[in-house]
């Protein structure tokens, strides 16, 4: 115990850790603002940056820029409707339209307080509760990770807006384009037609800046001479009253997060999104609707998001299983730094778990001090005249998407679905299913294929499998009672009962 | 949006801002990574090129260029000058590109910098799994066919050759469940969804130290120094012999046509950076076996290489093109 608090204190006594934290958070939060710069990619910059380091501070400024990207996405999402990050989209969802009634700086404080108690409680589930999540992430079987899918993409009803049928197209749509490319699982080329460019499928953050950045961009113009809306800016940082209403909800978004975060197979991207659609379920009156500006939407995908972080770590120090890319990226880090992480880690060196929750939650404390200063600044990009802002939209998302993957064909793609989706918003056609069919393609191709085939491809044995084992019969269940609670069906037993 | 740009712009500045010296390397040289960064090839490209770095006085700015098995990364170092400022961190996939049909160029297009170390395949259980050898295994899939899961990563991969080890030497009826890496398919292993993967002592190596996973038997001739207590499929099954040592590997490359004075500046480099003792460190602590080859060295390996497993791939039924129409002799 005296270890552990000791192990605990390094990074707050020590002033070069903590300034390294203070470094990484802030420029992480930069690195998850701007679109096609990706916490993974700046991680792996540091791998090499850091080589010569001890292995402390080298952990301290890789983890500040973890949590700090994490939280960062959402700031280009309130603002520019570019979610900086796959794990903003969700933001952008409620954040722009608080944005576009003026409400952007209430919108930034809102995300960083709620990012902060996410983050907060995915660490306490970490140094609290490790083993017993790492043991309940691993009894995920591929019929789970296909079900999580299931449940994923029924939030296309939530998403779709005016027309469901349109909101279906929209997210068949996307699980297509998630399918080009070489399968990962067997190397054979799906709808590539023979073309090398196709191979390596599209990439899904140039398909994301496009679809929201581009087609926001050019759907402005339609009002390019109107003035653009005058931010408020009166009170920043929200009350207590106003995070103690919203903190049951995200007690409850939080916990989502930890645990899809703690996952190996899925990450902040589909927990925030899974998030948000929880809380359109449990959110009975907001103030205002889902899609317009509803706090709600903004506080679901924040917690999740961040508390997923918290989460990624629980396999990763408890069994040396990455819980995402980032997380992938320290364990090899930690390898180059000579220890091995694995199921001894805990162990044998205790001290690197406690160090890592210390750090962590000065990450925490950081993302609140630097995103609650110079918003006012901030929400000063929104009021800029259409004429500058709108081909900085442009520059920032060609840079965006060359960044990915320094592929000129990313720009290429960018730029086509930013086209094509002004064309689907101009007919009514939603964009969030197609971003969501995307995330979850690969989640439902992969899981599926897996499932079936380890049930000698017998949907009887399949079925079997998920009746008899508590896990998926629990998913299989409540895929079910969300499906039947958006039928006639249930409306007709519901008023019934009321009756 | 101007703090956005002048961070960014500093940010640009400082990772590239050390300066060049002498003839060759007189700007940075650019190092690209055939893997997603975190995995073993990223890994070992990324601890051996800081030391690599300080011999040649330059700097390499490393990256990883993912996707179709690797041909992307390899193309795209294939279309650069061949004037040594574009290096290929890969694996030995490419090697198999031809008879696989996913590429027309493999390493016969590259000079060899150093071939820095080879992985030794092991093959893995979960930890309750009802055997404990692998001729238990044998039996146990004899009397359940088709039950035992087995993980695998698509054709080439370390498992699919070391499954059409084993059935060229003992036929095996199980079913094989696809993953994207050895990594998800051990965590899935740890799970309890498959029973059975081929994978990279490196990869599995702590989890057996830890108990949560379960060794059957190392594919290489002799015990590894890491793990002396795992048996070695050839002191159950001499049969496997003839087909051992085999394993993954991973080297540096330059487009064949680079100067003879930068290739002998770059092996000079990548050699020294190979006896390293941290890197040294890393490739014992990972299970790997250093190699540090280059030159003729290299090149015999690679041909011998692609030889054993191309023919080896091809009698399994998992080709799309004979060896023979490439020139690959027969082992």
């Amino acid at each position: 115990m005296m270890d552990a608090i000791q192990a605990f204190l390094i990074p707050l006594l020590e002033p070069r850790l903590l300034g390294l934290i203070a470094i990484g958070t802030f420029a992480g939060i930069y690195v998850g603002a701007i679109p096609g710069l990706s916490v993974t990619m700046a991680v792996s910059i540091l791998i090499s940056f850091t080589f010569s380091w001890e292995v402390y501070p080298a952990l301290a400024l890789m983890i500040g820029i973890y949590m700090g990207g994490v939280y960062g996405g959402s700031r280009t999402a309130i603002l520019l409707n570019i979610p900086g990050a796959p794990a903003a989209i969700a933001t952008a969802l409620d954040g722009f339209p608080m944005a576009k009634k003026g409400l952007a700086g209430e919108a930034i404080g809102i995300a960083t307080v709620v990012s902060f108690i996410g983050g907060f409680i995915g660490i306490f589930a970490l140094a609290a509760f490790a083993p017993t999540l790492s043991d309940f992430a691993l009894r995920f079987q591929p019929r789970d990770y296909f079900m999580l899918g299931v449940l994923g993409i029924l939030l296309v009803g939530s998403l779709s807006g005016e027309s469901l049928v349109k909101g279906i197209f929209a997210g068949a749509l996307g699980i297509g384009i998630g399918a080009v490319g070489m399968d990962p699982l067997t190397f054979t080329e799906r709808f590539t037609f023979g073309i090398d460019g196709l191979r390596g499928g599209v990439s899904f953050i140039a398909v994301m800046i496009g679809m929201f950045g581009i087609s926001e961009g050019l759907m402005q113009l339609h009002t390019v001479n109107t003035p653009a809306v005058k931010q408020k800016i009166g009170r920043i940082i929200p009350s207590w009253a106003q995070v103690r209403r919203h903190l049951p909800l995200g007690l409850q978004t939080s916990t989502i997060g930890t645990v899809i975060g703690a996952l190996p197979g899925t990450g902040g991207d589909i927990a925030a999104l899974i998030a948000y659609d929880h809380a359109k379920r449990v959110t009975r009156n907001p103030e205002v609707p889902f899609g317009q500006g509803a706090v709600e939407g903004l506080v679901a995908p924040e917690t999740a998001n961040n508390a997923a972080v918290g989460g990624a770590f629980i396999p990763m120090l408890t069994l040396g299983i990455p819980g995402d890319a980032v997380t992938a990226i320290i364990i090899g880090a930690l390898f180059i730094h000579g220890l091995n992480p694995g199921p001894l880690l805990m162990t044998s060196q205790p001290d690197m778990f406690w160090f890592i929750v210390s750090s962590l939650v000065l990450a925490n404390i950081f993302i609140l001090i630097f995103g609650l200063t110079g918003i006012r600044f901030f929400v000063k990009i929104v009021e800029l005249p259409r004429a500058v802002l709108l081909p900085a939209i442009l520059l920032l998302s060609v840079v965006g998407a060359y960044a990915v993957n320094n592929s000129l064909t990313d720009v290429y793609w960018m730029l086509g679905f930013g086209v094509f989706g002004y064309f689907m918003k101009l007919y009514g056609y939603p964009l969030g299913p197609v971003i969501l069919g995307v995330i979850l393609s690969r989640l439902l191709d992969d899981n599926w294929r897996r499932a079936i085939i380890s049930d000698l491809e017998s949907p009887v044995r399949l079925m079997q499998g998920i009746l008899t084992s508590p896990l998926s019969l629990a998913l299989f269940a409540f895929i079910l009672l969300i499906f039947l609670s958006k039928t006639p069906l249930w409306g007709l037993i519901f008023r019934r009962k009321q009756t | 949006m101007l703090m956005r740009s002048v961070f960014g712009a500093a940010l640009a500045l400082c990772l590239g801002a050390i300066p060049a010296l002498a003839e060759y390397p007189e700007r940075e040289i650019q190092g690209i990574i055939q893997w997603g960064a975190g995995g073993s090839t990223d890994t070992v490209a990324r601890a051996i090129t800081p030391h690599a770095e300080a011999v040649l006085g330059g700097t390499v700015v490393m990256q990883n260029i993912t996707g179709g098995v690797g041909a992307i990364a390899l193309n795209r170092v294939a279309e650069a000058e061949a004037d040594g400022y574009t290096l290929l961190f890969g694996a030995e996939n490419p090697l198999l590109y031809k008879v696989m049909g996913l590429g027309e160029k493999d390493y016969g297009d590259f000079v060899p910098i150093n071939i820095i170390a080879r992985g030794v395949p092991i093959l893995v259980a979960r930890p309750d799994a009802p055997f404990d050898t692998f001729p238990e295994l044998v039996d146990y899939v004899r009397d359940n066919p088709r039950m035992v899961k087995f993980g695998s990563t698509g054709p080439g991969g370390l498992p699919s050759v070391v499954t059409a080890m084993i059935n060229s030497v003992t036929p095996l009826d199980v079913t094989f469940v696809p993953y994207d890496g050895d990594g998800p398919a051990l965590t899935a292993l740890q799970g309890g969804a498959i029973d059975v993967m081929p994978a990279v002592l490196g990869a599995a190596i702590e989890g057996i130290r830890g108990g949560t996973m379960k060794p059957i038997a190392l594919f290489d001739v002799e015990p590894s120094p890491q793990l002396p207590d795992v048996p070695t499929i050839v002191s159950t099954n001499p049969e496997f012999a003839e087909m051992l040592p085999w394993g993954p590997f991973f080297g540096v490359f330059v487009k064949k046509g680079t100067p003879d004075e930068i290739v002998a500046e770059l092996v000079a480099a990548y050699a020294e950076a190979a006896q390293q003792p941290d890197f040294v460190d890393l490739i014992n602590n990972r299970g790997f076996k250093m190699l540090s080859l280059s030159g003729a060295e290299a090149e015999a390996f690679l041909a011998d290489w692609q030889s054993t497993t191309a023919w080896l791939m091809h009698e399994a039924g998992l080709t799309q093109a004979s060896p023979e129409e490439f020139d690959i002799p027969r082992p």
